[in-house]
């Protein structure tokens, strides 16, 4: 044996030819034999804790616990399974069948299964549950004894809302399913899991509400999972790069949050989560173009409101779009169309500068980006300084020096802002790239480029599907009783239907009336008493 | 696919390359014309004169810009056969594209205005494709229309800027004149039942020391832009001057009033009530009578008691109801003798023959060809007035009517 292991270490090769001879499918009898299996899988590694336990009245009867360090509930292991073994080990066991002891009498932890083959046993070991090895048994019991330190629920850094729940994912996939069936207390919540990634064994869930959910949506959603075979899967990017419609354009197919009450309302309206463990961001599928400009917010609010911010972020978005491009288009082909004063203004900043307008926006942009770029990567400590020097160059520098007109850094300025109020990440990314293409466009042919444009963007936009859901849905193709819940939001008394576009099995919402009525008297509740009908003035 | 996408780069990439940059042109490389001047030499060719914005100059305009030490225009003079050659023969003159489509002003001297008619100007403007049809037009008096957009201005820094707010204003508070653009010239030009006005301009003051910077160091300045008088176009050429009081007069039959003073006698003291209308509605009527066209002009005016020199009591009725008749008198002979000079003239400038012709589109076309000329002068035209004293400001009697009632 010593001189297998010290094979081992010289001879990394030989190790290989080894744990090809050792290679079985099933648990062996022989206790001794499994730990070794173990050991040698697992390169002996230090954090493979196995712990030997003889029962004094009979020594040839010999356990074993197996389980990794950080990966298992520490106060769980001693005290509901170390400490309970230890203590049956006074009793005299009559009973042959030692694991029926064990489950049923001694080990007081919450789930309990026996296993027979090493693949699922390591599995479950490296899960965090703990394997307990008799001698004499081609079998295993696993002890659900996962735990460890973890990101504890926090408010989510990318999703912010003033008014809702504070609540945000964390990179474990237990917590993050049990918060969302925090929200929906319902049977019908129904999840799935499996596991990805030919390396890492990630979890992953699928989570949908049963009778809502289009089943043919479930069903691709699994059809395209069953074909991953990724070698791993470090966030829930990956699955997202590799399930989605269009893998090369560059808008995003696929919607991800932080919130368990965005998934919660997600799931309600009849679409489907997918969890990743390791990440807090849950892919929701499918996604249609308006989910991205809207937030959970929007609907805590009065609708009023909400709509008037949901129009303004269109707005915005469209600024982040075309904002330098309508600058240069309008200072370079269409002088006619700004005011005389205006013009007056613009052409004496410019007088100075030495370059074309759309040099001029190309320079300021692409400093821009650097500069976003920078402060987004480097530590908080350093991206103060970087914001200074950025506002010295941009706002004072560059003008100073006559490179760049003022107007043209309001023009980028007003962009950046309104890119950055973009809600979603990845929809304000897309605009950020399509920026530069419509600047060119709007460089050679004005006003009709810009157009042009935006004109392939639509024709683009309404070619994406996401999950058999065309892209722009509910606005092309068009369903009016969905419009209420787009740019505009509706006040939530009216929205009495699921939408059409995901075909919910159960297309009824909420009951009807729903809309508040107040009595038609305006007078106060507490008119009868005497204090009460000198309330209103 | 993947030759799709090799296509489809090429295209990309070439795009930019074959198309090159079309109509595009920075603002470097243009001369922003303010305004344009037109004379008429004694060979027949026209002079144009551009008032160009030099932005570097307009304060405000730049920070720490040379602002107030030189004149915010410059001004090119050229000579062509027609508006659009000269603005081609400036060019030679000019480093910049010249750019029309901010100009605001066409200023057509007096002298070009009476001998020629605007008629063959007009369609080069309308027909070039910078020039807006909403350039305001007038016509410069006494002095040459090149002179006049050289003369600099204190408060606006763009002489042209300054020549039209006064003409918006005026028009606006005291309805003596009125503002007409390229489009309602040509229109009205073209109607037979109607005939265009342009407001005229005067400088008056050292015109030569106007246009250097001297005018702008002093508070007075060597020489001032006035509006003075409508011009009355026939066929297409100048042909009267309407002025003072009759000017007003024009506008109450046009409904173009908004504000305007109108000042009464009484009790044999001149002007001793003025009165400000705040809101006016004339409503004109055209009927034939036995083949003859009969024109109902009704006035409604409102408004304000501004200012009172005779002891009168305005809080009693019968006294504001005998102003108010006083009031619709003075309106009705401002109209009427505008009406009269109209008819002189034969020039239907208030559109009576428009009138007409919407109403009675059948009788119309009998009249038609002889409109100007025949039927207009000869026409009976019914001026009824209908003044109203809604306020008396914020007094109730003037304070020598309190003075007369403590001497009793």
């Amino acid at each position: 044996m010593s001189y297998r292991k010290f094979l081992k270490k010289m001879k990394p090769k030989e190790q290989r030819k080894d744990l090809e001879k050792v290679e079985q499918k099933s648990i062996g009898t022989s206790i001794t034999e499994n730990l070794n299996i173990i050991k040698q899988k697992t390169g002996n590694s230090p954090d493979i804790i196995i712990r030997m336990l003889t029962f004094s009245h009979d020594p040839e009867v010999s356990t074993a616990i197996v389980h990794v360090d950080g990966l298992v509930d520490n106060p769980t292991i001693n005290e509901f399974l170390v400490q309970s073994m230890e203590d049956s080990v006074q009793e005299k066991l009559e009973e042959k069948d030692l694991f029926k002891v064990f489950s049923e009498k001694v080990v007081a932890v919450s789930s309990l299964e026996t296993l027979k083959d090493w693949d699922s046993l390591f599995l479950a070991l490296l899960s965090g549950d703990t394997v307990i090895l008799a001698d004499g048994k081609n079998e295993a019991l696993i002890a659900s004894t996962r735990g460890g330190e973890r990101r504890l629920v926090e408010q989510s850094d990318s999703e912010i809302t003033l008014r809702g729940s504070k609540e945000g994912f964390t990179e474990s996939i237990n917590t993050n399913t049990a918060l969302v069936r925090r929200i929906i207390k319902n049977p019908n919540l129904w999840v799935e899991s499996m596991n990805l990634g030919k390396q890492t064994n990630t979890d992953l869930s699928i989570m949908y509400i049963n009778g809502i959910v289009d089943t043919d949506i479930v069903k691709e959603v699994r059809q395209r999972l069953a074909r991953v075979n990724l070698d791993a899967i470090l966030d829930s990017g990956y699955i997202e790069q590799v399930i989605e419609d269009e893998s090369s354009g560059l808008f995003p197919t696929i919607t991800h949050t932080e919130r368990p009450d965005a998934v919660a309302g997600n799931l309600l309206e009849g679409r489907v989560a997918i969890f990743v463990s390791g990440t807090p961001h849950v892919l929701i599928v499918p996604a249609v173009m308006i989910q991205f400009f809207q937030t959970p917010e929007d609907y805590y609010v009065r609708f009023p409101i909400s709509t008037l911010i949901r129009m303004l972020r269109v707005f915005m978005f469209l600024i982040s779009l075309i904002g330098p491009a309508f600058y240069v288009a309008v200072t370079t082909f269409h002088q006619e169309m700004i005011p005389t004063d205006l013009l007056v203004i613009i052409a004496s900043q410019t007088e100075s500068v030495p370059f074309p307008a759309i040099v001029e926006a190309l320079i300021m942009e692409v400093t821009f980006e650097i500069l976003r770029e920078a402060g987004l990567r480097m530590p908080n400590k350093i991206s103060a300084t970087i914001s200074i020097v950025g506002a010295l160059v941009i706002g004072q520098g560059v003008i100073q020096a006559g490179i760049v007109s003022p107007a043209m850094v309001i023009v980028v300025a007003t962009t950046a802002i309104a890119s950055l109020a973009t809600p979603n990440y990845d929809i304000a990314i897309s605009a950020r790239l399509l920026r530069f293409a419509f600047m060119l466009s709007a460089a050679i042919a004005g006003f009709y480029g810009i157009i042009l444009g935006l004109i392939m963007l639509i024709v683009h936009l309404a070619s994406l599907r996401s999950f058999g859901i065309p892209y722009l849905t509910p606005l092309a193709p068009l369903e009016w009783k969905s419009l209420k819940d787009t740019i505009i939001r509706g006040p939530i008394w009216s929205f009495n239907e699921r939408p059409e576009s995901l075909h919910p099995q159960n297309p009824v919402r909420q009951g009807k009336n729903q809309k508040p009525l107040p009595p038609l008297k305006r007078r106060m509740v507490r008119a009868d008493t005497k204090e009460g009908d000198k309330n209103e003035s | 696919m993947n030759r799709k996408w090799i296509i489809s780069f090429f295209v990309a990439v070439c795009l930019p390359f074959l198309s090159g940059c079309w109509s595009s042109i920075e603002l470097k490389e243009l001369a922003i014309v303010s305004a344009y001047a037109l004379d008429k030499k004694e060979d027949g060719t026209y002079v144009g004169t551009f008032q160009l914005i030099n932005p570097m100059n307009v304060p405000g305009a730049l920070q720490g810009g040379a602002s107030g030490q030189k004149p915010s225009i410059a001004t090119y003079t050229a000579t062509g056969g027609n508006p659009l050659e000269v603005a081609d023969n400036a060019s030679t003159k000019v480093s910049r594209d010249l750019y029309f489509a901010h100009t605001s002003l066409l200023v057509i001297s007096e002298e070009l205005a009476r001998e020629e008619g605007l008629s063959s100007i007009l369609d080069a403007m309308e027909r070039g494709l910078e020039f807006r049809t909403t350039t305001n037009i007038v016509i410069s008096r006494d002095i040459k229309a090149g002179d006049f957009v050289q003369v600099l201005t204190a408060i606006d820094q763009v002489p042209a800027e300054k020549a039209i707010k006064s003409l918006d204003f005026t028009e606006k508070l005291y309805g003596e004149n009125i503002a007409t653009n390229l489009q309602k010239f040509i229109k009205a030009a073209v109607s037979t039942g109607k005939e265009p006005l342009v407001s005229g301009f005067i400088v008056s003051g050292d015109i030569e020391k106007a246009k250097t910077m001297e005018q702008l160091q002093s508070s007075e300045g060597a020489a001032t832009i006035e509006v003075n008088g409508i011009g009355v176009f026939k066929e297409g050429k100048l042909v009267n001057w309407i002025e003072g009081e009759k000017s007003e007069g024009t506008l109450w039959v046009l409904d173009q009033i908004q504000q305007a003073p109108v000042d009464i006698d009484w009790e044999g003291q001149k002007e001793a009530i003025s009165y400000k209308v705040i809101r006016q509605k004339t409503n004109v009527e055209a009927k034939t009578k036995g083949g003859k066209p009969v024109i109902s002009v009704k006035i409604r005016a409102e408004g304000d008691l501004r200012a009172i020199e005779v002891p009168v009591n305005v809080t009693d009725p019968h006294v504001l109801l005998r102003i108010e008749k006083v009031l619709q008198e003075k309106i009705k002979d401002e109209a009427e003798a505008t009406i009269q000079e109209a008819q002189k003239t034969k020039t239907d400038i208030f559109g009576f023959g428009e009138k007409l012709h919407q109403s009675e589109p059948d009788n119309w076309k009998k009249l038609e060809q002889e409109w100007q000329d025949v039927y207009f002068p000869a026409l009976d035209v019914d001026v009824t007035v209908e003044a109203f004293i809604r306020r008396t400001g914020m007094r109730n009697n003037p304070y020598l009517f309190d003075l007369n009632k403590k001497s009793d």
